[in-house]
């Protein structure tokens, strides 16, 4: 185990069951690293995540409090947990089936309520740990094991969505770009608000094997950084570029949900405490606390 | 008849949506409770608004009412014909109904029933039919025996605004019969 | 495993009784049951609601919206019901009471979210306002279809659920409060099984004047260290766990280990289920909620909860004066099912909300002889008191339900 996993993680717990040569271990390696540099202390992180490998295999190895919601639902419990425990840091790491498909509708209202939360989207481009099918961030006619002919539906990009809905930082990184994903993570994670941050990685196991052709890694890691350059070393184009980097930052610029629901909670209780002060002095107004039709 | 000061008392109040139907219902039951009577208001719900009528079923008791349901009315209003047409047989008491509002009723039980010209009055009195449900619960209050100074304050308590023409309205009702 | 002794002699058993005695400084209002409802979470420590609006239970949304923000507590107007119960486990696993409400169609969206509390312990409370159906049905008209799907609230089998069903406004307000404690004591979601008469219905409501002086409700407590999950163990007050304070928790949608590990072994398995089931299952005597009446010298005994436990109460009554023995039976605690409710041996007729009869399969399995128990089913509308009191006439005299309009009296 390196210093920082020592650190931060469970020994008990690591490594975990993922493949050999799986990007997973990776970047949470960089999350570490992230979060060391920012200084945050472990009992202050509150790490969350969904199903899949991404979900599994990283659920119980941060040192401090964690959840491993159903598929899809780790924003719907960060939306009510926040509440309670609106001080903690909290860092959502979830597949792109987590958050592009099965819950992008907890996605959007988070974003849409800037939720603080920091969602660090992992995506291996399909549903990996149910062997390896499609999903809607698989490049267009790629071959998965439920798109034999190639992908046929359009994908989206989550980055463009969580905008849309208002998320408060945006980035898109790759497993294949250390430093900017760190710096972006650390960004991210200075919002009080919304932060997403799209990592794409490889799966050598299904996507490498069936959509690339091959189980190695640094075929698949270079399969990605030739798609972050738009060229492959040949020179030639690559069928698509991502662009990659920061999307959106207005980190800071609007209040973050649980902070919106406490200053709505003080004026109303200010309201109350002035209109029980006037009452006091009026007996006629009738004291009531509870509601009336 | 019963009365809410007796035994179990059942009232059945009908009509279209937005002639106070459930608001009536609300202040005669404040009023009982306040009084120290156990209350049960069923109020017709979702679709039934919009489309036919309006219900509100009252039971009014000294003990807990188990069935809240009206099957045998000691006191029907009727707000529309409709409204009278399809619960009419669930009264054995007296119908009070708003001749301007509907004509037709039954005639074989003539003494059973009661017309309260509301509209009427209301137009006359306060040039307008708002009040005209105020003072079919004054007449209601007199029809079933219910206390008059506590349906004052009960209406005065569900009803923020127009104190004055409200009171006036329950009076009319009230003295008419 | 816990016995239960039926009391034949006090019509009510419920901690309720003893509370209305206590409780004495208050005010009397006409209100509705979501009134109560709202107000019974908010006695009882209730702070996040999340939820989607849904008739007939759309009122409590809106009274918590408006209550909440009083109490220093947080309204969320979830994007679905999944959402809003997950939000609710989040809350409630940061250290907030929870509730969320709803009718059947919402009902049926937040399963994932019961089988992850129910396997995390996570206590809350879940309102079904029941509605007739499959689905949208007749929106305004009351139903019971949800007897069973409260009690297997999620997939996957192993676990034991709290159900339990109110059948007056003021019943409403106390259950509710008496919900929060048993999700506190047996770390658990709880679900309110009610409908839409009780829902909708207003009814004279005694409010006690000072919550906080409600000293028979169970505040949030937290286990803030190992065990996190006494996997093995039965044991009730084990307080809930926290997230938020860095002891290092573990909460997941897996069979796990008394941390909180995700673990794939039979020993495991067992341990788990172990739990779920038998905090439940060894304790049914403190979870008995039932009213009687008659059971001393009954020959039919009419069985009803909810609503129309009400009109069938009435229909006894009248039975009764009509020189019927009949006697009465109202669960309040459905689940888990108080099999000695039907030990006497007599005939059963029992009056659900809904035509496939549910309750009444139930009442079959307990009862000493499942060939003397009678199905009176009715949909969209309570049963009135006329049809209880032919059904119970017609089976004391004549071993049958007689035929009555809109009354299905087949069970297969
Ligand atoms: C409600 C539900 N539907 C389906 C599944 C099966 N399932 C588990 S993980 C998964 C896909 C995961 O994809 P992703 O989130 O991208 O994670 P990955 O395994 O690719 O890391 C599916 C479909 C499930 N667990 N729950
Ligand atoms: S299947 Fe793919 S994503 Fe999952 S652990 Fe193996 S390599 Fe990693
Ligand atoms: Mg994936």
């Amino acid at each position: 185990m390196n210093k920082l996993a020592a650190k931060y993680l469970r020994p008990s717990q690591i490594p975990t069951k993922a493949c050999h040569g799986c990007g997973l271990g990776m970047i949470e390696n960089w999350l570490l690293q992230a979060i060391d540099e920012l200084g945050f202390k472990q009992e202050n992180v509150i790490f969350g995540t969904g199903i899949g490998c991404v979900g599994r295999q990283t659920f119980a190895t941060w040192g401090g409090d964690n959840f491993g919601a159903t598929h899809g639902r780790a924003l719907a419990v960060a939306t009510g947990l926040k509440l309670a425990q609106p001080d903690k840091k909290y860092l959502i790491v979830v597949g792109d089936g987590d958050a592009a498909s099965i819950g992008t509708s907890h996605l959007i209202h988070a974003a849409r309520r800037n939720l603080g939360v920091t969602v660090i989207c992992e995506d291996n481009m399909g549903y990996e740990s149910t062997g390896g099918q499609f999903s809607p961030t698989t490049p267009a006619n790629y071959v998965t094991n439920s798109s034999p002919y190639g992908m046929a539906e359009p994908g989206f990009d989550p980055c463009d969505v969580v905008k849309a809905a208002g998320a408060t930082f945006v980035a898109e990184t790759t497993a294949t770009q250390w430093h900017q994903t760190v710096k972006i993570v650390k960004k991210a994670l200075q919002n009080d608000g919304f932060s997403f941050v799209h990592v794409r990685f490889p799966c050598n196991e299904n996507f490498g094997a069936y959509a690339l052709g091959t189980r190695d890694t640094l075929k698949n890691l270079e399969w990605i950084y030739e798609h972050t350059q738009g060229r492959k070393p040949d020179g030639s184009e690559t069928d698509f570029t991502w662009e990659t980097g920061i999307k959106h930052d207005v980190s800071n610029s609007r209040p973050e949900f649980s902070k919106i629901m406490r200053d709505m909670n003080a004026r109303v209780q200010a309201d109350m405490a002035a209109k029980a002060a006037a009452a006091a002095g009026d007996d006629k107004t009738r004291d009531d606390g509870h509601g009336t039709h | 008849m019963a009365t809410a000061t007796g035994t179990r008392t059942e009232i059945l109040i009908s009509g279209f949506g937005g002639q106070g139907v459930v608001r009536m219902g609300q202040i005669l039951g404040l009023c009982a409770i306040n009084q120290g009577h156990r209350v049960t208001m069923l109020k017709s719900h979702g679709t039934e608004t919009r489309g036919g009528y309006v219900r509100a079923q009252l039971v009014i008791s000294p003990e807990y009412v188990d069935s809240p349901v009206v099957e045998h009315a000691d006191v029907f209003v009727a707000f529309s014909q409709p409204a009278y047409k399809k619960f009419y047989d669930l009264c054995d008491g007296t119908v009070m109904y708003d001749p301007e509002l509907f004509e037709n009723v039954v005639d074989d039980a003539p003494e059973r029933h009661l017309a309260v010209p509301a509209t009427k009055l209301s137009k006359e009195k306060f040039s307008n039919q708002l009040f005209a449900n105020r003072i079919m619960l004054g007449a209601l209050t007199r029809v079933a025996s219910l206390d008059y100074e506590a349906m004052r304050k009960a209406m005065l308590e569900v009803i923020p605004r127009f104190h004055e023409q409200n009171l006036a309205a329950l009076d009319f009702g009230y003295r008419l019969s | 495993m816990a016995t239960l002794t039926v009391s034949t002699r006090v019509g009510l058993v419920a901690p309720w009784v003893e509370w209305e005695k206590r409780c004495t400084d208050g005010r009397r209002l006409l209100e509705a049951g979501t009134y109560a409802l709202t107000e019974g979470a908010i006695a009882a420590g209730c702070r996040v609601f999340a939820g989607y609006p849904i008739t007939p239970a759309t009122d409590i949304a809106e009274y918590m919206s408006k209550r909440l923000p009083q109490v220093g507590g947080y309204y969320v107007q979830s994007e679905d019901e999944l959402a809003g119960m997950h939000a609710c486990a989040g809350a409630s696993l940061g250290g907030l009471k929870a509730m969320t409400a709803t009718s059947g169609p919402g009902y049926t969206l937040m399963h994932d979210a019961y089988g992850w509390s129910i396997t995390n312990e996570i206590p809350m409370v879940v309102v079904d306002a029941m509605r007739v159906g499959p689905i949208s049905g007749i929106t305004g008209a009351p139903g019971q279809g949800e007897f069973y799907i409260a009690r297997y609230a999620s997939h996957g089998g192993n676990f034991e659920t709290i159900v339990l069903s109110p059948s007056s406004v003021q019943e409403a307000f106390w259950l509710t409060i008496d919900a929060f404690n048993l999700a506190e004591r047996f770390r658990t979601p709880v679900t309110i099984l009610t409908d839409q008469v009780i829902s909708d219905m207003w009814e004279d409501l005694f409010i006690p004047a000072d919550y906080d002086a409600l000293d028979f409700v169970i505040p949030r407590k937290h286990n803030l260290m190992m065990p996190f999950y006494p996997v093995g163990s039965a044991d009730l007050d084990v307080p809930p766990n926290l997230i938020g304070r860095g002891t290092g928790v573990c909460v997941s949608a897996y069979t796990h280990t008394e941390e909180g590990y995700d673990i794939e072994d039979m020993a495991a398995q067992w341990a788990q289920t172990y739990r779920l089931i038998n905090k439940i299952r060894h304790h049914t005597d403190q979870l008995a909620r039932y009213e009687t009446l008659g059971l001393e010298d009954a020959e039919v005994v009419a069985v009803a909860y909810g609503a129309n436990a009400r009109t069938v109460k009435t229909g006894v009554l009248e039975a009764r004066r009509r020189g019927v023995k009949a006697g009465f039976v109202r669960p309040i605690t459905l689940w888990p099912f108080l099999d000695e409710l039907y030990e006497r041996d007599c005939r059963y007729v029992v009056c659900e909300l809904n035509y496939d009869g549910q309750l009444v399969r139930e009442v079959m399995r307990a009862a000493p002889d499942k060939k003397k128990v009678h199905f009176m089913g009715k949909s969209a509308e309570l049963h009135t008191v006329a049809e209880v009191a032919a059904g119970l006439e017609g089976v004391a005299r004549s071993n049958r339900v007689p035929e009555l309009p809109y009354i299905w009296t087949e069970v297969r």
